[in-house]
């Protein structure tokens, strides 16, 4: 049964408690054909967990998952899925390894199979054990071989993690031609850049889903609120000066860039007063559009006190 | 340096509370069983026996066998059952005592009993031939010797009748008939346990399972595409030990050849299906060992392989029937030595089926598709 509206993924009130730890707590959200669905949070956020109960490989508590309108279980044949951590076969070689998936799914098109390693650079490596890959090529091996029963719905787990820029570049390239080719990605990461390039997204914190939208969407979460900037050294002085300030969201530090935001009620002019005397210097404060990392950590942070942040 | 990897060690170890169990409890569990189980000494040996002479002193012979538990003895046909009774392993001993028995006794003729062992166990071989002489001994002989009242007390013999031992099957008592058989049972569920029992923790491990989990197979084609691979390996490397066995050490052929495969056939499914529960109940490749040899043991001490059934009480007897590689002694020995008919083999064929079913089933009904 296919699905009767464009809702490729359905997720209700999906919850998932480890012992102590309630991993994913009551999660709801659907995702549109086609689309680019990026799920952000920090470590621990319980992003895994979520889609490895999307996949059907851990057993919600409850809630109900239909992907294409059908129960994860059925719905096998019309996924595929990237796990975090690499999980070919070492042993086995790159052709192996990409047949070895391909038969699971009943597909015995070589001609797609080759496709695929052309697709992901990986002719040149087909006969080289899986194992002796470099992170890279282990991350495009794992995407063939998901790709390798030609799925709707991919479903990818921090994909770029620990991956070099350049590669990550391509594999957005390639998410996006996903994208155009009709296929539904949802993609976990922790990269805020990278989190900007989906087209829907949702933050998820300690399990919970604290907002969904656009990036855009995301960024006007923070409401009225106002952001400042400047180029500052950092200097623990400020950071303890501004946070004891009413109507202070969050002071972020990003290397030489000093980050801000504030209820519209502090006026700019207070801000820059307060650490001029400190760092007994005149500074100026502009104001700028908040980025979603300013999002994020307004909306996962404690809301009594300001969160610090420092990269 | 050193001390810093001693710590850590222990703490990994610490940190796997069934490791810890089964590195503790296990040997605890053996450790008991066998203080139970081990003894050298049989009890209630079956002997099947033809009493001809129906006199007061084969009578006397019988009781005595019979007196200090040792054989369990019950009357048959003739002679040639006898040895029926126990290539069917129906009985362990015979013993034929002639119908001029007592005529020949009382003429001081020194008459023969005949007493048949089966010479397939080792220690059970050499103890019933100990044992018997329980028969002769001067308590029960003393009463038979005769003599004219009025003539001079000569002693015609040492003993007033002979007892003729008869090792059957293995008459030269070689050891290699004795212990090879089941040595070969032995290596398979060693070799058998071992590849498979890592199976399925390593793709855990290694983190493959969650890849493998997602794709849309069966539980069924999991096991059994899991099974069959190395049911075909350890098969080959069966007939590789018999090979070996049959060119290098005198290892007698089988009855049937037939036979002989469909054995090796249902044991190595049963041991590769056991291996694959082991993976699938185990959570690190460690455990998973750690099962097999705590498998592999007991297997070995209490399966009549080493020690005889006999010899093991009561109490304990059920955990030996509840051992596959029992019935697979039972069933190499009657195939390569006694020659056994498949009709008395049946019931251990039987039972070998039974728990390779049982473990394949437990291995599907085991298997979650989840992590
Ligand atoms: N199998 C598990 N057993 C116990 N706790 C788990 C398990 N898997 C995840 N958790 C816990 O659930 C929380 C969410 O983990 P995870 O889903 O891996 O987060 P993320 O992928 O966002 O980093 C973490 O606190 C983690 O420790
Ligand atoms: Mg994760």
């Amino acid at each position: 049964m296919p699905a009767t509206d464009n809702k490729m993924i359905r997720v209700k009130h999906i919850s998932k408690r480890f012992k102590k730890t309630l991993a994913v707590n009551d999660v709801t959200l659907a995702v549109e054909k086609g689309v680019i669905f990026g799920l952000l949070g920090p470590n621990a956020a319980g992003k895994t967990t979520l889609i490895r109960i999307l996949c059907g490989i851990i057993k919600a508590d409850q809630g109900e998952v239909l992907i294409n309108g059908l129960s994860s279980q059925k719905a096998k044949p019309v996924f595929g899925y990237v796990a975090q951590y690499f999980g070919q076969y070492e042993g086995l070689t790159v052709w192996e390894n990409l047949e070895f998936y391909a038969r699971m799914y009943g597909v015995t098109d070589k001609k797609r199979l080759d496709y695929l390693l052309q697709r992901y650079d990986l002719t040149q490596f087909k006969d080289l054990l899986a194992g002796t890959l470099s992170g890279g090529y282990k991350r495009r091996l794992a995407l063939a071989c998901a790709l390798a029963h030609d799925p709707l719905v991919l479903f990818l787990d921090e994909p770029t993690a620990g991956i070099d820029p350049l590669t990550r570049k391509r594999l957005w390239d390639d998410f996006y031609q996903l994208s155009a080719e009709g296929k539904t990605l949802f993609v976990s990461t922790h990269y805020m850049e990278e989190a900007q390039r989906c087209h829907q997204l949702a933050f998820m914190s300690a399990g919970t889903l604290v907002a969904k939208g656009s990036p855009t969407d995301m960024k006007h979460t923070l409401g009225d609120k106002r952001v400042y900037t400047s180029i500052l050294p950092y200097q623990p002085e400020v950071q303890t000066a501004l946070q004891k300030m009413a109507g202070l969201i969050l002071v972020n530090q990003f290397g030489n860039e000093l980050r801000i935001v504030a209820q519209n009620n502090v006026k700019k002019e207070q801000l820059e007063e307060t650490i001029a005397t400190i760092i007994q210097q005149i500074i100026e404060l502009d104001e700028t559009e908040p980025n979603l990392e300013d999002a994020f950590i307004v909306l996962t942070q404690n809301q009594t006190s300001p969160a610090t942040n420092r990269r | 340096m050193i001390k810093a990897i001693i710590k850590k060690e222990l703490i990994q170890l610490r940190r796997d509370p069934r490791l810890v169990a089964l590195i503790i409890i296990m040997p605890l569990i053996l450790l008991t069983l066998f203080a139970v189980a081990l003894k050298l000494e049989p009890q209630n040996v079956r002997m099947a026996y033809v009493d001809q002479d129906r006199s007061f002193f084969s009578h006397m012979i019988k009781t005595g066998l019979w007196s200090d538990a040792y054989f369990d003895l019950y009357a048959v046909k003739n002679k040639a059952q006898i040895i029926e009774e126990i290539r069917a392993g129906h009985a362990k001993a015979g013993l034929y005592i002639n119908s001029n028995f007592s005529y020949l006794l009382t003429e001081n003729k020194q008459p023969h009993i005949q007493f048949f062992v089966d010479g397939t166990m080792p220690s059970l071989t050499t103890t019933m031939k100990y044992h018997s002489n329980s028969a002769t001994s001067d308590d029960i002989s003393s009463d038979m010797y005769f003599s004219d009242a009025d003539a001079d007390n000569v002693v015609i013999a040492q003993k007033p009748f002979i007892m003729d031992t008869r090792i059957l099957f293995n008459p030269e008592e070689k050891e290699t008939w004795f212990f090879l058989p089941g040595v070969i049972g032995v290596l398979i569920m060693q070799i058998a346990l071992i590849l498979t029992g890592i199976t399925v923790v390593r793709e855990r491990e290694k983190r493959t399972l969650e890849q493998l989990l997602v794709t849309p197979m069966s539980r069924t084609s999991f096991i059994i595409g899991k099974l069959l691979p190395y049911v075909i390996i350890a098969l080959l490397d069966f007939y590789f030990i018999l090979l070996a066995g049959w060119l290098f050490f005198d290892l007698p052929q089988p009855s049937s050849h037939g036979l002989l495969f469909l054995l090796a056939l249902v044991y190595v499914a049963v041991m590769i299906a056991l291996g694959l529960l082991i993976s699938l109940i185990s959570s690190t490749q460690q455990q998973a060992m750690f099962i097999a040899i705590f498998i592999i043991v007991p297997s070995i001490l209490l399966s009549g392989f080493i020690f005889p059934l006999e010899a093991i009480p009561d109490s304990i007897r059920p955990v030996s029937y509840a051992i596959p590689f029992t019935y697979f002694v039972d069933i190499i020995r009657g195939l390569l030595i006694k020659h056994t008919h498949f009709i008395d083999l049946a019931n251990a064929y039987l039972a070998l089926t039974g728990f390779a079913l049982l473990f394949v089933g437990m291995s599907i009904i085991k298997f979650r598709k989840t992590l």
